[in-house]
């Protein structure tokens, strides 16, 4: 073979493996394409496992012990969070109220709101004074009718009541002041009625009619429950698979990079890793603290410890969303306070009565401790995004996948924007472009 | 080394070699221990360092580095040849050629400053590459073998420095007494 045709047959075969590649690509972008479309109820499962197993890594690093298998420390240390979960849950689940209970909050919850209400406006027999109590009357008084019409019982809710009134299904009967708020409210039921003739007809809370669908609900909630379920048991198993992970994934996919980027592709991979684990954990992080803040604050406060915790969580989690978090766990913390009943604070001076603007400054000052101290201190130099592109992300978030889309928008729009920085940064760097 | 150490080490190796006679990853390890960089390392420790390198396989003439770019790696030759070169004025001048065992690109291990001078495959190349930060991971996981490999990596640098300083001695003896 002359040196001319072994220049011409390796042109073809460049040209050969051009397309091949070019193809294979093509055909893997369109399977991808396909397999989220077909498959996206799987995506979210797979990325919060894989989250998991990320935010984990460090962890399991940190702590290997070096005469046990990787995989067997991997699966202790899952048994061992999975068992606080489960502790975690089943506490949790002692705390989700039963039927009594849930009659009773909610007649204490709509008793309360309006107290709270009339004590604000001032219109208890008295004249409503001032300017701002008419304000809020105007405002504020088609949203307690709202209020008003969800806590309502239903007449089969009212005869259950009742029922628990007298002692019903082996459980002790319902205390009186829950009696008193039920006796409250069915009089301010009847003073709306007879405010609003037209709406007398209509019985009070959704009527019988519309009780069949709830149950009907019900059984469908189940279903999608068991659904939710099958789904979700692939979050775990992603993250114990990862967490096997020692490495070769990594070792697997730079082995697919050409040549000529291998270490470009090694760098752009470790920054990437870098920046993205920096924010998250440190995300994680400031969630916890203002979480443990909230708790300690609410548990001076005078609340139960339970609730306290439940709340305290609630709203570290929810910390994760910028702006709209905060807001969450206020909103959360203040409709507790609203319901409140014999709260002892530990601080000495404080009125219980005024436990709703306690909770209002209680929030503000841990919202200023994130800001101040823990985003700084945690945080640092980590992605720094405009408010612009958070706003925009969140909306975009909860517009397609709800809740989860609002969490998970950020994080994504943070592996976004270091993905790109970083790439260009690199290919640059390493004269490509 | 603890004789417990040295049984678990000993009961290890057998079984890894009765499982994995001929495996790549043996091969990797065969291959390191004739490797300077690599010599006070044990056969657990040379196990562990085979997990963290690359393989790569280069094409005849086919570039591993270019001068001035970002270093991040440090390359051992397993089979071919490797031409070591430095660009003057868009001319390149051929340092020399590496074989199979020889090393290259060290300085990347230390930090990132750019390379020296570029490294070119001669024929059809095989390497095994060590990230730095794969390295400095493994101070966290491993300290003992990373505090040996550093330990090497600063001897070379050494003799490396002692060889320079030796250069210039002789050049300015010769530029003060001359012929």
């Amino acid at each position: 073979m002359t040196t001319s045709d072994f220049e011409k047959t390796e042109a073809e075969r460049k040209l050969r493996r051009r397309v091949f590649h070019t193809g294979f690509f093509l055909l893997a972008v369109v399977a991808l394409a396909f397999s989220f479309w077909k498959l996206k109820a799987l995506i979210l499962p797979v990325v919060v496992g894989a989250l998991l197993a990320y935010l984990f890594r460090p962890f399991k690093d940190r702590f290997r012990i070096k005469w046990l298998p990787h995989e067997l420390g991997v699966l202790l240390i899952f048994a061992g969070v999975g068992l606080m979960m489960f502790l975690a849950f089943y506490k949790g689940k002692q705390m989700i109220p039963d039927e009594k209970q849930k009659l009773e909050l909610k007649v204490r919850l709509k008793y309360k709101a309006n107290e709270k209400f009339n004590e604000f406006v001032g219109a208890k027999g008295q004249e409503k004074s001032g300017l701002v109590a008419q304000m809020v009357t105007h405002e504020f008084g088609p949203m307690m009718d709202q209020l008003n019409l969800l806590l309502s019982l239903s007449p089969e809710e009212k005869e259950l009541f009742l029922k628990y009134r007298k002692g019903h299904d082996g459980q002790a009967a319902i205390e009186d002041k829950f009696y008193d708020y039920f006796v409250a409210n069915q009089a301010i039921a009847n003073a709306e009625a007879a405010r609003k003739p037209a709406a007398a007809d209509k019985p009070e809370g959704p009527t019988v009619a519309n009780a069949e669908p709830v149950r009907e609900h019900g059984k469908s909630e189940k279903n999608g429950l068991i659904e939710i379920l099958s789904v979700w048991i692939l979050a775990p198993l992603i993250f114990i698979f990862l967490s096997f992970d020692n490495g070769q994934m990594r070792r697997y996919f730079i082995g697919l990079v050409p040549n000529r980027y291998f270490e470009l592709s090694l760098t752009v991979l470790d920054m990437l890793d870098d920046a993205i684990g920096k924010y998250l954990r440190g995300t994680l992080i400031e969630c916890a603290l203002v979480a443990l803040s909230l708790e300690v604050g609410l548990l001076l406060l005078g609340l139960p410890l339970s609730v306290a915790l439940l709340i305290g969580t609630i709203a570290g989690l929810a910390n994760a969303i910028p702006f709209l978090g905060p807001l969450i766990g206020l909103v959360i913390a203040l409709a507790y306070s609203l319901i409140a009943e014999s709260i002892t604070p530990v601080i000495p001076g404080l009125n219980p009565n005024d436990l709703a603007i306690y909770v209002v400054v209680l929030v503000a000052i841990v919202h200023f401790m994130d800001n101040l101290i823990f985003q700084p201190v945690v945080l640092g130099s980590a992605v720094n995004l405009h408010p612009l592109v958070v706003i925009v992300a969140i909306i975009a978030g909860s517009l397609t996948m709800g809740v989860w889309g609002m969490l998970l928008a950020i994080p994504t729009v943070v592996v976004l924007k270091t993905g790109v920085e970083t790439l260009f940064k690199e290919l640059k760097s390493y004269r490509i472009i | 080394m603890s004789v417990r150490k040295i049984i678990a080490e000993k009961v290890l190796w057998e079984t890894l070699k009765r499982w994995k006679k001929s495996s790549a990853e043996m091969d990797r390890i065969e291959f390191l221990k004739t490797v300077p960089f690599f010599n006070e390392l044990s056969n657990w420790q040379l196990k562990k360092v085979s997990e963290i390198v690359f393989e790569r396989v280069y094409e005849p003439d086919e570039l591993i580095f270019e001068q001035g770019q970002p270093g991040a790696a440090l390359f051992l030759i397993v089979d071919g040849q490797v031409s070591v070169e430095m660009f003057k004025n868009h001319n390149a001048t051929s340092l020399a050629v590496l074989e199979g065992g020889a090393f290259f690109g060290e300085m990347a291990l230390l930090d990132e400053s750019a390379r020296s001078a570029s490294a070119r495959s001669v024929g059809t190349t095989k390497t095994l590459a060590l990230y730095r930060n794969d390295l400095n991971r493994l101070i966290l996981s491993d300290s003992n073998t990373a505090c040996h490999i550093y330990r090497a990596l600063a001897r070379i640098v050494g003799d490396r420095l002692r060889s320079t300083n030796a250069l210039v001695q002789s050049d300015l003896k010769a530029e003060k007494i001359p012929a």
